[in-house]
């Protein structure tokens, strides 16, 4: 070796493996220019390039902005996750790995009662137990947080009373785990028992003590914690359908089912400042309501985030056991450790709302659909959580990504003595998107179309607005359907299987990142930042705030760097895990983290390609247009043999500065309506997917199998094939769960009767179908290389799919979810009663034809067909609003152009009484309305 | 995370030194369970369940793993049993649907004859049963109620949810029994006795040392269907056995498990078809032996789905036998 910069001491002589990998400790350090493990550059990749810059790599949907950053290393490419190795191996350090010196166990008291005042606590006995080191209550931390900053109702411990079981009374630090549970059993508590509320339906009535109460918002004096109405569009389209589907649903609660439980470690370190160990989603929402709890300045908290096993938006919220941690670590003056057992992964909850939902819909005479009326109440638990979002969510992600004539919400969340609801996977449009596609399989077959083709007659292109002011950029819905169509031979199957056995589609719609920080102005502060430093050794050290979670967020972010620099991935090193070296960051929610840190990233390796462009620029005399990055060296286009390489023009760059660093951010572009709650759902760019399920239903029991699905999903650009492909079956897995057999079972006496996993019933490998990933890209315009999410909007169709399988197999159509064999069964009877009691074999099978619209809608899909590729391809740019396909001229205002068009938040007197289950939230005045508090 | 409350592992090495220990603990007043593959017993302690100070494994006795057509012993294990040529097909396939390959190489054949009853007011940590103010199989001194069924205050109607159980009494197994006092033999279907804090005719100190068959018992052609949300590891909701000999319609034998408190065999109702067995009689067979069935609420699924289901399994597992032995 020789002329090298040697890097690493020792390593005179390199090994390789036979399979090329690289042995711990023994790399061989080729001469300056490389790092990695190839001593040579590698040829510039022209199958990940892109036609519009002069690659092999195909791009129907058109070129990208970032396409002249593509160098061919990473973007695109299957890889395993940056952190896979550390996980395989059993390294990576979980909540549960972190072991501080001197450490204690915490344990939490929880209520027994559904619904209690504490009139007096005594604590004297737990404190003289030998081994308890602390013991606090509700009276230590007065101070009250929540995840949404309207909406904080939540306190470490019950300061006045308990809202569910499990409510955290108080808590306590010993020496072991088994005396502080012994202490659990000394607390001294005065109750008064409070009359509990589980029933959502009885939580929008006048209670004698409401759960919370909001003061002058506070609505009647009922357990409504949100309500939302929301009207757009010409209502009269609705009122001589020639299709129509009214469905009313009920879907019980599920949770993520994440495998790591919530564990904590907290430590007051020698300079009194807190270092908290938590597997969060959002480190930087733990953070600021630490903060707000303890009494502390930020700055005076590290909040490390552990490896995350597992979140789906279980781990999002700041919990009051991360205080209870804090709390009594300060007391105990020595780490102290809360780790959860899965009951109390299920009392701190946060999954998705169990729900009332009502849904009509009705077409016109050309099969266009013009109007969606959606009521959904649901039940929020004890605690807001993210509520307050789920409210408006449960009705705006329907207005994509079909064209409708008018839309009609109205939703209400309450509150009730159970563990709360949060945000989940496909967070609050998970329900409505279920019922939503079942109305339209009902309207298809009440029109004898296809109900394929009824949605492609009927979708937005890309580049639109929906109904609700949306901007809806790249949309590969139209060609998700097709794939699934032809990759499932559902013309060949449709109505045609027979009896038990069926086959089913379902689409989905959902935002890739949320528009609105939740903290801050976005029109000040950015979403995300990420900050980048390059030493003398050439490795690119990455700081960003993404939490990964599994997701791959870490690996995305190392990727589009190791892109732009022309880097091999190993040399990019992301620190995400300390709030001290991370740049804030919202974390990981709302399917954000790749378009909004990816794009970050991009920008700040930008900065730090220009430099060394402009290094070798004064090394080579050639201007940086002219010069290209390929694999750890920099060269002129035209004779790659005039170059550089990637240190020496590094270190040409450090002269005189040392490292370099740079700083990039991400903030959304300002968009949507002006209406209130207009910015729930807007979103810088929406995925779409279609899947097809096919299912085997035993019409004798009831029991589902789902054998095979179909999933196309549109995440713009596929940065990592692999991920994507994980993210998709993932999904189908998560979803097939609660649209077969997960719930959450509150009995008779409200408590929860399935705290565990072999009663709470997921999905084991053994009920998986065989999934058939179908990656569609889209291109989105300001996504990182044109990518959006793939974390959650794939979630969305399997459960309508299923449901319409389900249908399609026995002709039954069910609106309770999970279908659970007796839910299925007691549907089955239903009918074989109905048909003259005949045995469950003789049931027939639905069948279909064709009637006379179905030509027009092909026709009709085909036209608009050519309309969207041109949309998305930039080579049409002219306007278009959710409307035209009625007729509507898109350069002008609505209100201008029909009389009766709509936009309203709040009903009219006159539609009062017309408002479904949740509506009647509405029926109620705000207590400054009624005279009470202002 | 769950602490596993402290208890003394003993390991004695025969069935004499087994005995000895159990009637030792009997003299002295203290608790003991037996353990065999503590599939059941282990997870219970881990809740806070019934935990005694001392539990007796009987892992380390040697022989009492044999398996063959006439004879299995209690600490066969249950992936044993399903991968042996040896045994009855039945046995074979029954055991095969209990619970998940990873808990069958653990568990066994006593363990799961004798499992502990089961009811979503009881399988809950201490922290849950302390909510409901406890239940009646498990009251901690405070005299409770039962939860399923309120306002009676004497039978527990927690529910067995063993599989192998209905597969022994259509095969006519016999169940030998040992302890200080000495060894009996009971047929599988005087085993188990009322209710569900009661569960079988052991008594204090004695334990299932193994299962016998009859001669014949190769020459009876069997079927268990099992229902479950999750083939792949759910206790079952509901199970029916079928056995006959075939061409011998009085040697039919129909036994359920997983419905009530008890597994039972179902005399009474194959009784009806006086000697006779056909495919005319199977609809009418199945109704009878749902109808005498009375689940209650306490398992995953509704009792009046379950109970429904006794018809379809019944009816399955009866075809299935008729078709295999033509």
């Amino acid at each position: 070796m020789s002329g090298g910069y040697r890097q690493q001491p020792g390593a005179s002589r390199g090994t390789t493996r036979k399979d090329g990998k690289r042995v711990a400790g023994k790399q061989k350090f080729p001469p300056p220019g490389s790092g990695g493990s190839h001593p040579n550059m590698a040829p510039r990749d022209l199958d990940w390039i892109p036609e519009s810059v002069g690659g092999k790599e195909p791009q129907p949907a058109g070129s990208h902005i970032h396409d002249r950053y593509r160098t061919g290393t990473s973007v695109g490419k299957p890889r395993a996750l940056v952190d896979s190795h550390a996980k395989v191996t059993g390294q990576a350090w979980y909540g549960d790995d972190v072991r501080l010196p001197n450490e204690i166990i915490g344990k939490i008291l929880r209520s027994p009662h559904h619904y209690a005042k504490i009139k007096s606590i005594d604590t004297s006995k737990v404190e003289a137990l030998p081994g308890v080191l602390a013991v606090a209550t509700g009276q230590d931390a007065p101070n009250s947080f929540g995840v949404l900053p309207v909406t904080k109702d939540e306190h470490a411990m019950a300061i006045e009373k308990v809202r569910h079981v499990g409510d955290l009374v108080a808590c306590v630090a010993a020496i072991d785990e088994a005396t502080a549970m012994e202490a659990l059993n000394l607390f001294d508590i005065e109750w008064e028992v409070l009359e509990p509320v589980f029933d959502p339906k009885k939580g929008l009535e006048d209670q004698d003590e409401p759960i919370h109460w909001r003061g002058k918002y506070h609505v009647g004096k009922t357990n409504v914690q949100k309500r939302v109405f929301q009207e757009f569009g010409d209502r009269s389209l609705v009122e001589e359908p020639s299709a129509s589907s009214h469905g009313k649903w009920r879907m019980e609660g599920v949770h993520h089912g994440f495998t790591e439980p919530h564990a904590v470690v907290a430590h007051w370190d020698p300079n009194g400042r807190l270092q908290l160990y938590t597997p969060q989603q959002v480190p930087h929402y733990a953070h600021r309501a630490l903060s707000t709890v303890l009494d502390v300045p930020m700055h005076q908290i590290n909040v490390i985030r552990t490896f995350v096993g597992g979140g789906f938006g279980g781990k999002s919220d700041p919990f009051p056991h991360e205080m209870c941690a804090a709390i009594l670590s300060r007391k105990a003056g020595r780490p102290v450790r809360i780790n959860f057992s899965r009951e109390e992964v299920y009392w701190i909850n946060r999954g998705r709302h169990p729900s009332h939902i009502e849904v009509k819909m009705t077409a016109d005479e050309d099969a266009r659909i013009s109007g969606f009326d959606i009521d959904a109440l649901i039940d929020g638990g004890g605690f807001a959580s993210f509520g307050h979002v789920t409210s408006y969510y449960n009705g705006v992600l329907a207005t994509a990504p079909y064209e409708l004539g008018s839309f009609h919400y109205t939703g209400a969340r309450v509150w009730t003595n159970k563990p709360a609801s949060g945000a989940m996977r496909g967070h609050g449009a998970v329900n409505t998107r279920c019922a939503v596609e079942v109305g339209l399989d009902e309207m298809s077959e009440q029109l004898k179309v296809d109900p394929i083709d009824l949605r492609l007659a009927n979708l937005l292109p890309p580049h639109s607005r929906t109904i609700s002011g949306f901007r809806i950029t790249s949309n590969g819905m139209r060609e998700a359907l097709e794939r699934v169509r032809e990759g499932s031979n559902w013309d060949r199957k449709f109505r045609q299987m027979p009896l038990g056995k069926g086959i089913g589609i379902g689409c989905g719609f959902f935002i890739s990142g949320s528009g609105l920080p939740i903290h801050w102005d976005p029109n000040r502060f950015p979403h995300a930042t990420v900050h980048m430093q390059i030493d003398m050794d050439g490795g690119v050290t990455v700081h960003t705030g993404a939490a990964d979670i599994g997701q791959g967020s870490t690996t995305a972010v190392a990727q589009v760097v190791s892109e732009v620099l022309a880097l091999p991935i190993e040399m990019i090193h992301v620190r995400s895990h300390e709030s001290d070296t991370s740049p804030v960051d919202l974390g990981s929610y709302s399917s954000r983290v790749t378009f909004m840190n990816a794009n970050a990233a991009i920008r700040a390796a930008l900065e730090i390609r220009e430099k060394l462009l402009n290094a070798a620029w004064e090394m080579i005399g050639y201007h940086p247009d002219v010069l290209v990055l390929n694999d750890r060296r920099i060269y002129y286009k035209h004779d790659p043999a005039v170059g550089v390489s990637y240190l020496q023009a590094l270190h040409k760059a450090q002269e005189d500065k040392g490292s370099l660093i740079a700083s990039g951010a991400y903030r959304s572009p300002p968009m949507g309506g002006v209406h209130k709650g207009a910015a729930a759902g807007l979103a810088p760019a929406y995925s779409f997917s279609a899947y097809v399920a096919e299912v085997d239903v035993d019409v004798e029991t009831g029991l589902i199998s789902c054998t095979d699905v179909w999933a196309a999903h549109d995440c713009g650009k596929a940065l990592n094939p692999l991920a994507v492909e994980g993210q998709i079956i993932g999904s189908c897995h998560m979803g097939l769960g609660q649209v077969l057999s997960e719930k959450m079972v509150y009995g008779r006496t409200g408590h929860l009767q399935n705290p565990n996993l072999l009663e709470y019933k997921i999905p084991s490998v053994h009920e998986m179908p065989n999934v058939t990933p179908i990656i569609v890209e889209s291109s989105d315009p300001e996504g990182p290389f044109g990518a959006k999410e793939a974390g959650e909007g794939p979630l969305l169709p399997i459960l309508p799919a299923v449901v319409n399988a389900v249908y399609d197999a026995i002709g039954v159509r069910i609106r309770e979810l999970p279908l659970t064999p007796d839910v299925v069964w007691k549907a089955i009877s239903a009918k074989t009663k109905s048909l003259d009691g005949i045995e469950p074999t003789d049931l027939p099978a639905p069948r279909l034809t064709h009637g006379p619209l179905q030509a027009t809608l092909v026709e009709r899909g085909n036209e608009h067909k050519v309309r969207d590729k041109k949309r998305q391809r930039s080579e049409d740019t002219s306007a278009y609003v959710n409307g035209v396909l009625f007729g509507f001229d898109p350069e002008r205002p609505m209100e201008d152009q029909v009389e009766g068009w709509r936009t309203a938040v709040e009903p009219d007197p006159e539609q009062l009484a017309e408002l479904g289950l949740a509506g009647k939230a509405w029926l109620k005045q705000e207590q400054r309305h009624m005279g009470g508090e202002q | 995370m769950m602490l596993m409350p402290p208890f003394e592992l003993h390991h004695p090495k025969s069935i004499e030194e087994a005995c000895e220990m159990a009637s030792s603990f009997m003299g002295l007043g203290e608790s003991f369970d037996w353990v065999a593959g503590g599939t059941d017993l282990l997870p219970n302690y881990k809740w806070h369940i019934n935990v005694k100070k001392h539990v007796i494994s009987l892992a380390k006795i040697s022989g009492t793993d044999t398996i063959s057509m006439n004879e299995i012993g209690a600490m066969a294990r249950l992936n044993a049993i399903a991968g042996s040529d040896d045994v009855h097909p039945l046995l074979a396939e029954a055991a095969a649907k209990v619970a998940s390959s990873l808990i069958r190489n653990n568990a066994t054949l006593g363990g799961n004859l004798c499992v502990d009853t089961r009811c979503f007011w009881f399988n809950q940590s201490e922290d849950w049963r302390r909510s409901i103010d406890w239940c009646h199989k498990e009251d901690c001194g405070s005299g409770s109620d039962c939860r399923v069924i309120p306002n009676q205050n004497t039978l527990c109607v927690a529910t067995y949810q063993g599989d192998l159980a209905p597969s022994l009494m259509v095969l006519e197994g016999i169940i030998h029994l040992i302890g200080p006092n000495g060894s009996r033999e009971i047929p599988a279907e005087e085993f188990f006795q009322l209710d569900g804090i009661t569960r079988n005719v052991l008594q204090e100190g004695e334990f299932v040392l193994k299962v016998t068959f009859p001669e014949n018992v190769s020459s009876r052609v069997g079927s268990y269907h099992k229902l479950r949300v999750r083939e792949s590891w759910d206790f079952p909701e509901a199970g029916i056995s079928a056995a006959w000999i075939p061409g011998d319609g009085s040697t039919l034998r129909v036994a359920s498990t997983a419905l009530e408190s008890i597994p039972r065999l179902h005399l009474e109702q194959v009784a009806e078809l006086s000697g006779e067995f056909n495919p005319a009689q199977v609809k009418a067979l199945s109704e009878a032996v749902m109808k005498s069935i009375k689940p209650v609420n306490n398992t995953t699924l509704p009792p009046r789905y379950r109970k429904a289901m006794v018809k379809v399994l019944a009816k399955r597992s009866l075809n299935q036998i008729l078709e295999a032995s033509e």
